[in-house]
């Protein structure tokens, strides 16, 4: 029996390689797309570490913020002061955005569109550290803030990418999880469903059972065995419950075997189309009376000329 | 043509089509062993009993089983015990086939259609019908039948919910079970079986009262009512409260397994047969019972089967010619095809 339920269990999991089962904790289940066909793909751990990053970009933008506001950053503000400043904020926008860039699916090239980004903003604002108020001057000023700008518009642009291609391609999914496929089991329902499966699979094996041995050897009949079948009573009866049986079944086909076929849904589906066949009967006739009038007008119209 | 079967722990009803009637051929499920000698043989011959000889030993099937124990003090068996033939009992297969073959007769033509009842899967007891339904397919179809098995209950909508669109709860109250089914457009939703019937009352009886429990049997089946003003000391008095009993488990479990599914917002009617729903006030009692446990589905009206002994033969026939009906117009259609 055991070993029975075991293949069931996993001949599902084969099936369904997203149901997975953990006991009766209730357990969220991150859907993890790495072999997923398609263009777009992301790991689990990336993604989490993608929201630290995230976070640690927000929280280093907040800080560079907060600390111009306390410092009256101007102008004319003491460098350290400018220095610091630009570099939480300018360090953090690039970590929002590499953090932002992580939570999505990638591309094939998408992670290495990230690196590099990333690479060129942070080896701007070193330049920078390294140059201010001594060497701030033309030409590296510029160079500078084109190498951070175009760090920054990679990771911009690439994400957008994401978006757009996600978009094409339809799935629901763009960051975060994706609701549908998150499923909880708890042990009821998993028990239910491998008991489901070992009974397919013993009624499976039972349809092909042959019994030998169906005669009885080596008897002798009684007198009175082949002249009676049993006490008999005759009512009267017309039996009109088949006709309205195969009435009722008759979407169906034939009639279902008890417990084991209950299909609920070929009985909801042909009862849709009955349905539907009703609406658009009356609609038809609708159409008709419509027509109808409209052309007995347009007759009408015609004999007046 | 077409036939219907129950074959029940004690009774095993064929239903046929004759003209305008419908013709239930029934044999208790029972046999009698005796040993054998020329005396026996002449007075069972000439008492038209039926009976096989084999090995030395006679064996009495059907109803004279029963008839015959009292006269030759002895205690008759059956082959079948809480709705299914128990393949333990190695003898009592070959009588159970015996009897089949016998209430069953020749088919009428070779491949006539045959539908069985088979009890569901109960779900007190650690029992598996599946095994029975085989065996008593296998039987029917070594005779040229063409089978078909349907559960109980369902066989009971068949045979007495026309009237709501195949649309409700069918109940049978045999000896070994008890088996329900709730039916949505003939199409079962629910089925199961309760190990408890007129055997587990009897049993019940002949513990408290003492009696044999034949005798508590023959009692119960003459026709007692059931109520709680009874006289003294008279065993009707413990058949009302183990009747009471097994209507509360009944109802008991059709609760709880209605909880389990989501059912169609409908009202549904509720038909009772088999045996054991025939005493004097079963049917009042049960609807009241049905009415205060405050069901998942709401129930619009109880009945009672017509012939309560017979619904499940009759809606065995119901489904057999139906399943007729289509595979004519299924050959039909076949044909046009080529
Ligand atoms: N008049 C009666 N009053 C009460 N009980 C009766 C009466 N007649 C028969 N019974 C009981 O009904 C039962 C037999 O009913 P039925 O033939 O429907 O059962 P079955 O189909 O043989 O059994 P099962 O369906 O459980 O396998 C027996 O327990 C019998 O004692
Ligand atoms: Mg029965």
């Amino acid at each position: 029996m055991s070993t029975t339920s075991f293949s069931a269990k996993s001949v599902e999991l084969f099936q369904n390689p997203l149901n997975i089962y953990m006991g009766n904790k209730k357990l969220l289940l991150m859907v993890d797309n790495t072999n997923s066909v398609g263009i777009l793909r992301r790991g689990t751990v990336v993604y989490y570490v993608g929201s630290a990053i995230f976070a640690a970009g927000i929280a280093l933008l907040a800080a560079g913020v907060a600390f111009a506001m306390i410092q009256r950053i101007h102008y004319g503000s003491e460098p350290w002061e400018i220095l610091l400043f630009f570099i939480f904020t300018g360090v953090g926008g690039t970590l929002i955005l590499a953090g932002i860039n992580m939570m999505m699916k990638q591309t094939r090239y998408g992670y290495y569109i990230i690196a590099a980004s990333v690479f060129v903003s942070f080896f701007a604002l070193l330049i920078f550290a390294r140059n201010y108020s001594n060497n701030w001057y033309y030409p590296l000023v510029s160079y500078v803030i084109a190498l951070y700008t175009a760090g920054f518009l990679l990771l911009v642009g690439n994400a957008f990418a994401n978006v757009i291609l996600w978009m094409i391609s339809g799935k629901p999914e763009a960051v975060g999880l994706r609701g549908e496929e998150i499923k909880t089991y708890n042990d009821e329902e998993i028990e239910r469903d491998i008991e489901e499966a070992t009974r397919k699979s013993i009624e499976l094996s039972a349809s092909e059972l042959k019994f030998r041995n169906l005669d009885v050897e080596g008897v002798k009949f009684g007198k009175a065995f082949r002249e009676t079948r049993g006490d008999t009573i005759r009512i009267k009866d017309n039996m009109e419950e088949a006709k309205s049986l195969e009435e009722a079944i008759k979407p169906g086909g034939k009639i279902k075997s008890g417990s084991v076929e209950v299909d609920k849904i070929s009985m909801q589906l042909g009862e849709a189309m009955r349905k539907g066949a009703v609406e658009k009967g009356r609609f038809e006739t609708f159409k008709a009376v419509v027509t109808g009038k409209i052309r007995s007008l347009v007759r009408l119209t015609q004999l007046k000329k | 043509m077409a036939k219907g079967l129950d074959i029940g722990t004690m009774n095993i009803i064929c239903s046929e089509r004759e003209n305008e009637d419908v013709v239930f051929t029934r044999q208790r499920n029972a046999f009698l062993e005796l040993e054998s000698s020329d005396l026996t043989k002449t007075m069972l011959d000439s008492a038209k009993v039926l009976y096989i000889e084999k090995d030395g030993v006679i064996n009495v099937l059907g109803e004279d089983a029963f008839k015959f124990a009292t006269i030759f003090g002895k205690e008759s068996r059956r082959p079948m015990k809480h709705g299914i033939i128990s393949p333990k009992e190695k003898d009592a297969i070959p009588m159970i086939k015996l009897i089949v073959e016998r209430v069953l007769g020749e088919p009428g033509h070779r491949n006539e259609v045959l539908c069985i009842s088979s009890p569901a899967d109960p779900i007190d007891m650690d029992m598996n019908t599946l095994y029975h339904k085989k065996m008593t397919e296998a039987l029917a179809r070594r005779m040229a039948y063409e089978t078909h098995v349907i559960d109980e209950g369902l066989a009971v909508i068949y045979s007495e919910l026309s009237d709501y669109n195949f649309t409700g709860l069918g109940i049978s109250i045999g000896a070994g079970l008890t088996n329900v089914t709730l039916a949505y457009l003939a199409t079962p939703v629910m089925s199961f079986s309760i190990g408890r019937g007129g055997d587990w009352i009897d049993e019940q009886v002949s513990i408290t009262t003492g009696l044999p429990k034949e005798h508590v049997c023959a009692i119960k089946e003459r026709g007692f009512k059931l109520n709680f003003e009874v006289e003294f000391g008279s065993p009707d008095g413990a058949l009302s409260i183990y009747y009471d009993a097994l209507v509360t488990y009944i109802i008991k479990n059709l609760n709880r397994k209605l909880a389990e599914i989501t059912p169609p917002k409908v009202e549904f009617p509720v038909a009772l047969a088999g045996g054991s729903s025939q005493p004097n006030g079963f049917l009042k009692t049960f609807e009241r019972k049905l009415r205060d446990a405050k069901l998942q589905i709401d129930i619009s009206n109880v009945k009672q089967a017509k012939d309560p002994l017979y619904s499940v033969a009759r809606g065995c026939l119901i489904a057999a010619r139906t399943q007729e009906g289509g595979d004519v117009e299924e050959g039909k259609t076949e044909v046009s095809k080529k």
